[in-house]
C-alpha cells in the first residue's frame, strides 16, 4: 500500500514530464479512436434490439409479391378446435408500392404504404402536425381521403401539411407527418420518402396495374407459442418469392449485415489504437531509460523487486486509467458527431450511450498500455542498485522472447478481440505487417535518396538533413507511420471524390437521366407515343417481369454450386426478366449465338451471373414466375455495360416466351434540362407509371457516400493524431542528444536562428518525404481499386501531390518544433547543467 | 559551515546500536571476466569497521574502492569471501533481502548526488523516509533540511540548487532515516575545494551527533586524515594505513 501510495506520490511529481504526456497523449488517441467507433455501434446494436418486434410493427410479418388467399389452420389453446390463423392472432394487412406523388409543376417518387386500422400491431407511429414539431401517437391510417408523409417529401413537393396532391388519379390531402415509425432505422438509406395512406383508398388511385410491382405485407402478433405454431404450418405453404420474418429474424438481419460493416469500421479504428502503440511504446522506453537511476536509488534505499514492480505498475495503471476514461470522453462526444453527421434524423431516437463500450475502450487501453510499455517496465525493476556507483550499468538482460512475447501476446490478444474471427486476424495481421515493411522499405530508401539532396544543400539546412539522416531508426521509424496515416486519409478522399467523377466522365453527353418503370401493357404504346411526340430519346420498352431462378438443368440451383457461391444475391431475390429479339445497346455477346427472333426457349445470360453461378451454353435453367414454372436453355452469354444508364437485365429471354405473363414495361429517356417542364404533363397522362429522376437518385447515393465516409475521414483524424503521436515520442526519446549537439553549437558560435532553421529543414524535410511517400502510395492503390474494383481507367491526381506533402510538412513541421524549440532557448550553460 | 540547529531529532528505536562491528569482510574478493582473461579487481581483502568508526578507504582511480564500498553496502554480490552488514551475513541474502536490510538501516552519499530532478529538495529527502515507511516522514525531513541549513530551498528542484546545496540535500537526505551505517562515496568528488570542505565539515559533524558509522571513499588525503581508520588499496589489495 505504502508503494502505491508512493508511486502515485513520484507519479504527480512528474505529471509535467514529456514522456508521460506522451504516452498519455498517445492512449488518450488510441482509446478515442476504438470508443468512438465502439459507442456507435453498440448504440446503433441497442437501438435494433430495444425495438425488437416494434421494429417489423409485428411479431411476425409474411411479405409476398401476391396476395396470400388461404392461411393454415390452427388449435385454439382455449376452445382447442381448429380455427383459422387469422382468427386466433391480431392481423394486419398492408401493401407497398412506389409511386409518383405530384403537387403542380412537382412531382416526387415515394413509397407508398397503404394499411388498415391495426397498423402497426407493434410499435408505435407518431404524427406531428408540422416537421420537427411536437408529436403524438396515432393510429397510421390517415382518415378518409388523406395521407401522412415523411417530412423529407415536404420540400421536394414544394408542400406543406394541409395541401393537396395527386396519387394516380385521386387527390390527397396531406393530413400530418411521420416522426416515427416502426423499423424506421433499418430503413435510414432508403432513398424514397415514406407516404402513409388508407389501403381501402388504393384503388381510386389506379396506380396498380397488372404487373405493378408491388408487396404485400401481412402482419401478425399474438402469443407466442401459437406463433411458432402459425409459422411452422405457413412455411411449406410459402414459395421462393415469399418470405416470413420473425421479430428476431428480421432484426438479425440486419443486424448481421451491420455487424460486418461495423467490425471493419472498428478495424480501421484499431490502426490508430496500434500507431499509437509505437508511441506508447517510444514513451515508455524513454520514461525506463530516464528512470533507470531513479530504481537503482530506491534499491539502494531498500526497494525489492516486489515493491518495484508494484509501484512502476500502478504508476502505468492509474496512467492507463486516466488516458482510457479521458479517451472514453473524447469518444463519447465524437460518437455523437458521428451520429448527427450519418445518421441525422435519428439521432434523437437513439438509445443513451451504454456502458459496454466503455468497459471494452478502457480494457483495449490498458491492453495496448500492457502490450507497450511492459518489457521497459521489465526492464526498470531488473536495474542492478550498483549502478548508483557506476552509471554504465545497465538493466540485468532480460531474454527478449520474454518481452517480445509479453508484448506480441497483448497486442494480439486486441487485434483478435476486434477483428472476432481467426481468418479476419489472420488478414489483418498480415495486411498490417505487410504495409509497415513496404512502408518502411520505401521510408528507408526514401532517406537514402536525401542523402544527395542533404550534400547539395549548406548551413542549417544541411545540418537538418544530416540530423534527420543521422537518428536513422527515429526518421525510418516516424517517416513510416506518418506516411501510413497520410496514405490512409488520402485513399478515403480519392475513393470518395474519384469514383463518382469517374462514373460521370464516362457517362456520354445525352446519357438518359431519367427511368420510365411500371408502364402497364395497354400504356406501353400510348408512353412510345408521347415520347416520340414530345421528340424525346427513349430507349426501347422492355416488357418486365419478375422471377426467381431456380433450377439448372433440371436440379435444384443451390444443390450444385458451392456454399459460397450458393450465398449469391442473385437467388436470393427476384430477378428483373425481359425479351426482346434485339440485343440491346451497350449489351456484347460474349458466347454463343444471340437469340434474336427464334421463337424457341432460350435465354441469355448476363456474363458476371455466369461467372458466379457457373453457368454455360448450353445449361436449362428453371425460374418461378409468379405461380408458373418457367425452363430455357441458355444460347448465348453476354456483357452488360451496368453504368450505361439504360434499363439492364441479367437474362433476356427469346420473344413470345413470357408472353402470357403480366409485365409492366420499362425504358430510360433524356429529358434535356429545357424541357423537364413536359414531366407533370407525362405523369397526369399515366398515372401509374413511376418516373425516377436518376440525377436525383445519384446525388441521393452520393449524399450518403458522403456522410459514411465523412464519418470513416472523421475517424482517420485519430489517425492523423496517432501518427504525430509517434513523431512527437521519438522526438522525445532523442531529445537528450539534441540537447548535447545544440549546446555544442551554440557554445561553438551558432546562432539561435540557425538552431531554429536546422530544425525546420529537418522536419518540413520529413513532412515533405512522408506525403510524397503518401501520395504514391495512394495514387498506386486507388490505381489498382480503380482497375480492378471499378473496371474505371487509372488517372493521376496532380493536386494529391502538392496537398499532401504539405500537410505533412505543416503537421510534423507544427508537432516536431513544438516539442523541440526549447533547445535553441536555453542558454548553454543551463543546458550543460541540465545534462549533468 | 556550522548547521544552524543542532537540535537532535529524537532517535528511532532501530537506531539502538549493537556493540561490535558494524561491517566486517573476510578474504573478500572481486573478479570479472574480460576478453583478455580474469581481471582481479578486489583481491582477499580483510575488514572489520565497529560500530561508529569512521574509516577511510583510498587509492587511486581504478583502485577497487567503489567497487569494495558497493560490496560493503550489499550493492553487489563479491566473487568470493564473506561480508557481514549490521549482523547479517550478506552471502547468505539474495538482492531483494539485501535490499531488506539496507532499508531505512544504511545510508548513502554520492558523488553526483543522486537527487531525483523532478522532485523538489524536501521531497529528496522524504523518498527513503518513504520507502522506509516512517510515519513521521515529512517532520523528519523538514528537521534535516533545516539541519543542513536548507529550509529556504525546500521546494526547489535539484536544476535550480548549486552542487554544494544538492550535496547538502543528499547528506540530510542520508541522515534522515537515521541510519546505523552510512557509506559514503567521493562526496567531494564533484565539488570545488572550498565547498567540498564545507561539505565535510558538515558530514563530519552530523555523522558526530548521530553517531553513524561511517565509511568514505577518497582520494583525498586532508580528508581521509581526518578520518579515524584509512584503508588503501593499491591494484585490489588493501592496507591499513595509520593516520598520521
Amino acid at each position: 500500500m505504502r508503494f502505491l501510495r508512493l508511486g502515485l506520490w513520484l507519479l504527480r511529481r512528474e505529471r509535467r514530464s514529456g514522456e508521460w504526456r506522451v504516452l498519455l497523449l498517445a492512449l488518450i488517441i488510441g482509446v478515442g479512436s476504438v470508443s468512438t467507433t465502439g459507442f456507435l455501434g453498440d448504440r446503433l446494436k441497442r437501438a435494433m434490439s430495444e425495438q425488437g418486434a416494434s421494429f417489423l410493427g409485428a411479431d411476425l410479418l409474411v411479405t409476398s409479391p401476391r396476395p396470400i388467399e388461404s392461411w393454415p389452420a390452427l388449435k385454439s389453446t382455449r376452445s382447442g378446435t381448429s380455427a383459422l390463423a387469422t382468427s386466433l392472432l391480431s392481423t394486419s394487412r398492408a401493401l407497398e408500392f412506389p409511386s409518383m406523388l405530384a403537387r403542380g409543376d412537382a412531382f416526387q417518387l415515394a413509397t407508398l404504404r397503404a394499411v388498415d386500422a391495426a397498423y402497426p400491431l407493434r410499435g408505435v407511429v407518431r404524427i406531428a402536425s408540422q416537421p420537427f414539431a411536437e408529436s403524438s401517437p396515432r393510429p397510421a391510417q390517415p382518415p378518409p381521403g388523406s395521407i401522412y408523409v415523411a417530412p423529407d417529401l415536404l420540400p421536394l413537393l414544394a408542400a406543406n401539411v394541409g395541401d393537396q396532391v395527386q396519387i394516380g388519379e385521386a387527390r390527397f390531402t396531406i393530413a400530418g407527418v411521420v416522426a416515427e415509425e416502426p423499423g424506421q432505422l433499418g430503413g435510414m438509406f432508403g432513398f424514397a420518402p415514406r407516404v402513409f395512406m388508407r389501403a381501402d383508398e388504393v384503388e381510386r388511385t389506379r396506380v396498380l396495374q397488372p404487373g405493378s410491382r408491388v408487396t404485400y405485407l401481412y402482419q401478425f402478433a399474438g402469443e407466442s407459442d401459437q406463433l411458432t405454431a402459425f409459422g411452422t404450418a405457413l412455411k411449406p405453404t410459402l414459395d421462393s418469392t415469399q418470405r416470413l420474418i420473425g421479430s428476431h429474424e428480421g432484426v438479425e438481419t440486419l443486424r448481421g449485415a451491420f455487424a460486418n460493416a461495423d467490425r471493419y469500421i472498428q478495424l480501421t479504428a484499431l490502426i490508430s489504437l496500434l500507431l499509437s502503440v509505437a508511441a506508447i511504446a517510444i514513451a515508455a522506453h524513454r520514461h525506463a531509460l530516464r528512470h533507470y537511476d531513479q530504481a537503482a536509488l530506491m534499491r539502494c534505499f531498500g526497494a525489492t523487486t516486489p515493491q518495484l514492480r508494484a509501484l512502476y505498475a500502478f504508476q502505468l495503471l492509474t496512467l492507463g486509467i486516466i488516458g482510457s476514461l479521458i479517451g472514453v470522453a473524447v469518444g463519447a462526444m465524437m460518437q455523437q458527431a458521428l451520429a448527427i453527421l450519418v445518421l441525422p434524423d435519428a439521432v434523437t431516437r437513439l438509445p443513451s450511450l451504454g456502458l459496454m463500450p466503455v468497459g471494452v475502450a478502457i480494457v483495449s487501453g490498458l491492453l495496448a498500455l500492457a502490450g507497450a510499455s511492459l518489457p521497459a517496465l521489465m526492464r526498470l525493476i531488473r536495474v542492478p542498485p550498483l549502478r548508483v556507483l557506476r552509471r554504465d550499468l545497465p538493466p540485468l538482460p532480460l531474454g527478449s522472447w520474454i518481452s517480445a512475447a509479453v508484448s506480441g501476446s497483448a497486442l494480439l490478444l486486441l487485434i483478435a478481440w476486434y477483428a472476432g474471427d481467426a481468418r479476419l486476424v489472420g488478414v489483418f495481421v498480415g495486411a498490417l505487417a505487410g504495409l509497415v515493411v513496404v512502408l518502411l522499405l520505401l521510408a528507408r530508401l526514401a532517406l537514402l535518396g536525401g542523402r544527395g539532396v542533404q550534400k547539395m544543400s549548406h548551413g542549417p539546412v544541411r545540418f537538418g538533413l544530416a540530423q534527420l539522416l543521422r537518428h536513422r531508426f527515429d526518421s525510418t521509424l516516424q517517416l513510416g507511420a506518418f506516411t501510413l496515416a497520410l496514405f490512409l486519409v488520402a485513399l478515403l478522399a480519392l475513393v470518395r471524390g474519384d469514383l463518382i467523377a469517374g462514373w460521370r466522365q464516362q457517362l456520354p453527353p445525352e446519357a438518359p437521366n431519367y427511368f420510365l418503370v411500371n408502364i402497364a401493357p395497354h400504356q406501353q404504346a400510348p408512353v412510345a407515343d408521347y415520347l416520340s411526340e414530345h421528340q424525346l430519346k427513349a430507349s426501347a420498352l422492355y416488357p418486365m417481369v419478375r422471377g426467381r431462378l431456380t433450377t439448372r438443368n433440371g436440379e435444384p440451383i443451390a444443390s450444385t454450386l458451392s456454399p459460397e457461391s450458393r450465398d449469391s444475391n442473385t437467388l436470393r431475390r427476384e430477378l428483373n426478366l425481359t425479351w426482346t429479339a434485339t440485343l440491346p445497346a451497350n449489351n456484347t455477346v460474349l458466347a454463343g449465338h444471340w437469340h434474336g427472333s427464334r421463337s424457341t426457349a432460350e435465354i441469355s445470360v448476363e456474363s458476371g451471373m455466369a461467372e458466379r453461378l457457373d453457368l454455360a451454353v448450353g445449361d436449362t435453367l428453371g425460374f418461378q414466375i409468379g405461380d408458373q414454372t418457367l425452363s430455357a436453355r441458355i444460347t448465348s452469354i453476354r456483357s452488360v455495360k451496368w453504368d450505361s444508364m439504360q434499363p439492364n437485365f441479367f437474362v433476356i429471354f427469346s420473344p413470345g416466351q413470357l408472353d402470357a405473363l403480366p409485365a409492366a414495361a420499362i425504358a430510360s429517356v433524356y429529358v434535356p434540362p429545357g424541357a423537364s417542364g413536359m414531366l407533370p404533363g407525362f405523369v397526369k397522362t399515366f398515372p401509374g407509371v413511376t418516373v425516377l429522376a436518376l440525377d436525383k437518385l445519384i446525388a441521393n447515393i452520393e449524399a450518403v457516400f458522403a456522410q459514411i465516409i465523412g464519418a470513416i475521414q472523421l475517424l482517420l483524424g485519430f489517425l492523423l493524431a496517432a501518427g504525430m503521436a509517434v513523431v512527437i515520442a521519438t522526438l522525445l526519446a532523442s531529445l537528450d542528444a539534441r540537447q548535447q549537439e545544440a549546446v555544442l553549437l551554440r557554445t561553438l558560435g551558432a546562432q539561435r536562428a540557425y538552431l531554429a532553421k536546422s530544425l525546420w529543414s529537418e522536419f518540413l524535410a520529413l513532412g515533405l518525404l512522408a506525403g510524397l511517400l503518401a501520395s504514391a502510395c495512394a495514387e498506386i492503390a486507388m490505381a489498382l481499386i480503380s482497375d480492378r474494383l471499378f473496371e474505371l481507367p487509372a488517372r493521376l491526381h496532380p493536386w494529391l501531390w502538392l496537398a499532401l506533402p504539405l500537410a505533412g510538412a505543416l503537421l510534423v513541421g507544427m508537432s516536431g518544433w513544438l516539442t523541440t524549440r526549447h533547445i535553441t532557448h536555453v542558454p548553454p550553460m543551463q543546458s550543460i547543467r541540465a545534462l549533468n | 559551515m556550522t548547521p544552524p540547529d543542532s537540535a537532535q531529532f529524537p532517535a528511532s528505536p532501530a537506531r539502538a546500536l549493537p556493540a561490535g562491528s558494524a561491517v566486517t569482510a573476510h578474504g573478500l574478493s572481486q573478479r570479472v571476466s574480460t576478453a583478455d582473461g580474469a581481471l582481479a579487481i578486489l583481491s582477499d581483502v580483510e575488514l572489520d569497521v565497529k560500530a561508529g568508526e569512521i574509516l577511510a578507504i583510498t587509492g587511486a582511480s581504478g583502485s577497487g574502492k567503489s567497487t569494495l564500498l558497493g560490496l560493503l553496502a550489499g550493492l553487489d554480490q563479491p566473487s568470493s569471501g564473506e561480508i557481514v552488514l549490521l549482523g547479517e551475513r550478506l552471502n547468505k541474502l539474495d538482492e531483494d533481502a539485501r535490499a531488506r536490510l539496507r532499508a531505512g538501516r544504511v545510508g548513502f552519499v554520492f558523488q553526483s548526488f543522486q537527487l531525483l530532478p523532478a522532485l523538489t529538495a524536501l521531497e529528496n529527502i522524504l523518498l527513503p523516509l518513504e520507502l522506509a515507511g516512517r510515519t513521521d516522514a515529512r517532520e523528519r525531513a523538514t528537521h534535516w533540511l533545516d539541519r543542513v541549513g536548507l529550509s529556504a530551498r525546500a521546494a526547489h528542484t535539484p536544476r535550480q540548487l548549486s552542487g554544494g546545496e544538492q550535496q547538502r540535500i543528499a547528506i540530510a537526505r542520508a541522515f534522515a532515516t537515521d541510519p546505523q551505517i552510512l557509506f559514503a562515496d567521493e562526496p567531494t568528488g564533484n565539488l570545488d575545494a572550498d565547498t567540498g570542505a564545507r561539505i565535510i565539515e558538515l558530514l563530519f559533524e552530523l555523522n558526530a551527533s548521530a553517531h553513524t558509522t561511517l565509511i568514505l571513499v577518497t582520494h583525498d588525503d586532508a580528508l581521509a586524515s581526518r578520518c579515524q581508520r584509512r584503508l588503501h588499496l593499491v591494484a585490489g589489495h588493501a592496507s591499513e594505513v595509520a593516520i598520521a
